[in-house]
């Protein structure tokens, strides 16, 4: 009897919330009614089309030809530059991104002040960022990092004789990262935005209390801010797995010395527009997909600990 | 203690003593130097004569020539002006396309609760992983296929159909951050979705929508990739295909001439930067919320 | 006519409402709907070649009532992804630049346009001599007509030779009088930082040269590779050599140069040789302060074969899906057989092949230019046969060639078993295609 009842009382509820799930389902589908436009317009046609040529040998002029997961089992199991391109690749990843994203927080912190002249510093550090890739930063980190460069004669005069960096398979990547982390600006600017979102009386109660700088960043920033982290950590490591221009603006395309700065999507490129060998590199790139989809996924699982929203 | 020594020594603390002051900015104009050492070597190299580019790391001309400029500005069979003008246009209505449809898309994601949501959200990031040497060829034949090769189109569209998912997760993560109470209490009041974004996220969201806007335009200005494959005609170059007109690998190039112009090509964005960045700031005034 | 990318005022009445941007007429973006002829040619190169090549598209248009040819024009960098989208696209423009490695690439999958049945009709080129005829044949078939006849060309700096006291090499200078020559002038000139020769080890033309000379060719004429490990260890010994006697700068130096001109190693003033091609040596001199001069790649000495050869620097080719073809034929002769548009493009892309012309410009040109058209026929007598046209998976190997000497260079194998190394790689890679 008490059951019945229940169920008999449950059922309008029940009915209800469909219709109300229905209801807040369009709404969002509204919302989401440019991005639906795009994503199966647009972007769904072209990315399945890649996944298919991953599995056929298409040389660009000839209509693909189906070889089913041959390019797959040659990656696995014979392909000598995949393992290299993947070392350059995973060290890149491992030392731009977290150099890169300490230096734009402490800068983004650092500008955040009520120091005179700030907008003026805000675009001197945004500048090298502006650059971009440009043919022009290729002659330049020459000058810089080569074995008579400015960097090498500065270090001469603290009696040190540097190496020629940029040329040299041992440290080329260095140069690289080097580069990264000085086009620092896109994160700075995300922390910053993020930083003027904290309102202000946050810490006109924390410093009443007498709390320390190190402790006012520590109990207020940094957690009101870890949702800007954890944006700037996915977003930037997904762009240093697949980072492209640097090594092809500075090598020139060739990946060298030796294998040194052959990235990963420099190796994809080669393969695909130099070597007509379309195929391949689609199914280079769907690994490259599964490897970045793993580490976006665990981050997203992490995530809980340590993100802090507002809900 | 009283209210009033409370608020003294909170403004002691709060204003940085003298020497502090001074600090930073010895720290930060060190930091400058080596930011823009770069940019002054290019300026620089601008104006040296063409074999003293190479092989010299001074900052200074062995004499001043700025034949560069005039020969950049109109040494191409249509003139640099036009590129800019192209590569302003294309860049302005990208900026509008991205700023309108990633918000809307990203408050759907941020606010709103509907089935499917973690799907299409993983799905919305998982476009961000592919590189996109191997979608240019698919993405080639569809936008031939609409006629829209060698128009703007295949470069800005995409933008008003948000399929830029850097800038939707980038709003996400900002929406997430508002406080849930104003657009549950304006819930209440029977506030559609569409007054919440419209007068409580958007107006409160300045600080993103200026970085979303900034970015947009530079990475549009600078990108030059869409623009190599999808305008064939130099009477539709950007300024970046422009650039790279001066330089051949393979042939006779003309360095002055790419730095002068690759000088004057950063003096838009870095003007759209300091005009946006007004925005970042007075984003605080309105972000002044109470909790 | 240049099409303007949107008319200034549309603009402003459309405003920068987005939306308007689907109804808006963009009249600028609807395609030629007069009945005339509208072309699109494509080439790399820099602003001077522009200028040219566009001057002569005007010409062609102006004797041609009715016909236009829209011009396109990049770097070599970017000149090539763009083709390739283009043709994967069945969009490529019907008349194209095309480079000697990479004709066959694209003849061979169907992408170009064989001219033989436009020909002498329309393309008249019998005075380019049979040599020059044959290098733009594929399989059989003419697939390219040839814009500059070139030849390999050792480049080198007169004021360093003349700084040091020391005689510049010359045609007769061989490998072993190179290695010598050179390490006197890196001794000679005392400077820091500064060797006699450029690291010619990686250079897959300088290789080729080599092997020529000692019977032997890059690739045969059934595509295979030509040559075995020990030739390919000797070849990389001898670099090693001068490596070690620095005649030639070390590896650390060498790996500065990236392929691109600015780079390579007399540009940045590190040595005084450049191993090129003869149509290069204006572009080399506006790198550089020195006075340079061109001879020829070290001889292979008593009994050697000759070891260089003549090809085209660059080529017209036309697109197989072109919906004018003949009209493309037209304007391909035009290009190599009109005296107008000669004198306009001079040898910008290198020594016209064709005998008239080339007689009809020479003595207009200044002293750079005709040292080029004295150097073409002072070589033409000492070149061998053209070389069997290169596999495909040729480009990989190229640059393999690069990294296998670099691994020399930098200590990390030993000649002979990165020789061997090398053979492998490219015989798998040949393999693949």
């Amino acid at each position: 009897m008490d059951s019945i009842g229940a169920v008999a009382e449950r059922r309008p509820l029940l009915r209800h919330r469909l219709s109300q799930a229905a209801r807040s389902d369009r709404r969002a589908y509204l919302f989401l009614l440019p991005w639906f436009a795009g994503f199966f317009g647009l972007t769904a046609g072209p990315t399945l089309a890649s996944l298919y040529l991953s599995f056929t040998n298409f040389d660009l002029v000839q209509s693909p030809r189906w070889i089913g997961a041959a390019n797959y089992i040659r990656i696995a199991t014979s392909d000598v530059n995949f393992g290299a391109a993947m070392k350059v690749t995973f060290l890149y990843v491992a030392l731009a991104v977290p150099l890169k994203l300490a230096f734009a927080l402490a800068v983004a912190m650092a500008l955040n002040k009520g120091i005179k002249g700030l907008p003026l510093y805000r675009a001197i550090f945004y500048l090298p960022s502006l650059l971009g890739a440009s043919v022009a930063i290729a002659v330049l980190w020459r000058t810089l990092f080569s074995g008579d460069g400015l960097v090498n004669k500065v270090l001469a005069l603290v009696g040190i004789h540097g190496p020629s960096w940029i040329s040299d398979p041992d440290y080329a990547i260095y140069t690289l990262v080097l580069l990264s982390i000085w086009q620092f600006g896109s994160p700075m600017i995300i922390f910053l935005a993020g930083l003027r979102q904290i309102p202000r009386d946050v810490y006109e109660a924390a410093s009443l209390e007498g709390a320390s700088r190190w402790r006012q960043f520590r109990r207020i920033t940094l957690p009101l801010l870890t949702p800007v982290v954890f944006f700037n950590a996915i977003v930037q490591t997904i762009d240093a797995f697949k980072a492209f221009t640097p090594a092809f603006i500075i090598s020139e395309g060739t990946g060298g010395p030796v294998r040194a700065t052959l990235f990963y999507t420099l190796y994809l490129y080669l393969e695909a527009f130099a070597y007509f060998r379309m195929g391949y590199a689609a199914a280079l790139a769907w690994i490259l997909v599964i490897i970045i989809a793993l580490f976006t996924a665990f981050s997203f699982l992490t995530a809980r600990y340590w993100v802090h929203y507002d809900e | 203690m009283s209210d009033a020594v409370a608020q003294r020594l909170a403004m002691q603390r709060a204003a940085p003593p003298r020497w502090r002051a001074l600090a930073s900015h010895a720290a930060l104009s060190a930091a400058s130097l080596v930011m823009l050492y770069p940019l002054l070597w290019m300026l620089a190299s601008s104006f040296k004569p063409e074999n003293e580019i190479f092989g010299s790391i001074s900052l200074w001309p062995s004499h001043f020539d700025t034949g560069a400029y005039l020969r950049g500005w109109t040494g191409l069979k249509i003139n640099f002006g036009h590129f800019f003008w192209n590569s302003l246009i294309i860049s302005l209505l990208c900026v509008v396309g991205n700023v309108v449809s990633c918000s809307l898309t990203a408050f759907a994601f941020a606010r709103l609760r509907f089935r499917g949501k973690n799907f299409w959200f993983a799905l919305m990031l998982g476009t961000l992983m592919l590189p996109y040497h191997v979608t240019l060829i698919p993405q080639y034949i569809l936008f031939l296929n609409l006629d829209w090769v060698d128009t703007i189109l295949p470069l800005v569209v995409p933008k008003y159909l948000a399929t830029d998912a850097f800038f939707i997760f980038l709003m996400v993560q900002f929406f997430r951050g508002i406080p849930r109470e104003l657009d549950e209490a304006a819930m209440m009041d029977g506030c559609s979705p569409w007054r919440i974004y419209r007068k409580i996220i958007l107006p409160l969201s300045l600080p993103v929508l200026a970085t979303a806007a900034i970015f947009t335009f530079i990475f549009t200005w600078d990108d030059f990739f869409a623009p190599l494959v999808y305008l064939n005609d130099m009477g539709s170059y950007t300024v970046q295909l422009g650039l790279r007109a001066f330089v051949d690998s393979s042939g006779k190039s003309d360095w002055g001439a790419l730095f002068a112009m690759s000088v004057l090509a950063l003096v838009p964005i870095l003007f759209f930067f300091l005009f946006f960045q007004r925005l970042l700031i007075e984003g605080v005034a309105t972000t002044g919320l109470k909790r | 006519m240049a099409r303007h990318l949107v008319g200034r005022r549309k603009l402003l009445t459309a405003g920068l409402g987005g939306l308007a941007l689907a109804s808006a007429g963009f009249p600028a973006f609807a395609p030629a709907r007069a009945e005339d002829k509208r072309l699109r040619m494509f080439w790399w190169g820099a602003k001077d070649r522009a200028d040219r090549t566009f001057k002569v598209n005007a010409l062609y248009a102006a004797h041609n009532p009715g016909v236009t040819i829209d011009g396109e024009t990049l770097g070599w960098g970017d000149y090539w992804p763009r083709l390739a989208t283009q043709t994967a696209g069945r969009n490529a423009p019907d008349i194209l630049q095309m480079d000697y490695r990479y004709i066959f690439e694209y003849a061979r999958r169907g992408a170009l346009l064989p001219l033989d049945e436009y020909m002498p009709s329309l393309l008249n080129i019998a005075d380019f001599g049979k040599d020059a005829i044959d290098s733009g044949r594929v399989d059989g078939k003419v697939y390219g007509v040839s814009l500059g006849l070139n030849s390999t060309a050792l480049l080198y700096s007169k004021t360093a030779f003349e700084a040091a006291g020391l005689k510049p090499p010359t045609v007769e200078t061989s490998w072993a009088d190179y290695a010598a020559l050179f390490a006197e002038l890196t001794k000679a000139t005392k400077k820091e930082g500064f060797w006699g020769s450029a690291d010619g080890g990686g250079s897959e033309t300088a290789l080729e040269v080599w092997l020529r000379q000692h019977g032997k060719a890059l690739y045969d004429k059934d595509g295979k590779l030509g040559f075995g490990a020990a030739e390919a260890a000797e070849w990389l010994a001898l670099w090693d050599d001068m490596r070690k006697r620095k005649a030639c700068v070390p590896a650390d130096v060498q790996a500065l140069d990236r392929g691109s001109y600015d780079s390579s190693m007399i540009a940045l003033g590190k040595a005084a040789t450049a191993f090129e091609h003869s149509n290069l040596l204006v572009t080399f001199q506006t790198l550089t302060k020195d006075k340079l001069a061109m001879t020829m790649y070290p001889q292979g000495g008593s009994g050697a074969k000759p070891g260089q050869y003549l090809k085209p620097s660059q080529m017209l080719s036309v697109y197989a899906r072109t919906k004018f073809a003949p009209e493309a034929a037209r304007i391909v002769n035009f290009f190599v057989e009109d005296p107008e548009a000669a004198k306009i493009l001079s040898v910008e892309r290198g020594v016209p092949a064709s005998a008239m012309m080339r007689k009809l410009i020479t003595p207009e040109l200044n002293e750079l230019d005709q040292q080029s058209i004295v150097y073409i026929s002072m070589v033409s007598e000492r070149v061998g046969p053209l070389p069997a046209p290169p596999p495909n998976g040729a480009g990989e190997i190229q640059r393999t060639l690069r990294r296998v000497n670099e691994e020399v260079g930098f200590a990390r194998q030993t000649p002979s078993a990165a020789g061997k190394q090398f053979v492998d790689e490219a015989k798998s890679i040949l393999e693949r295609g």
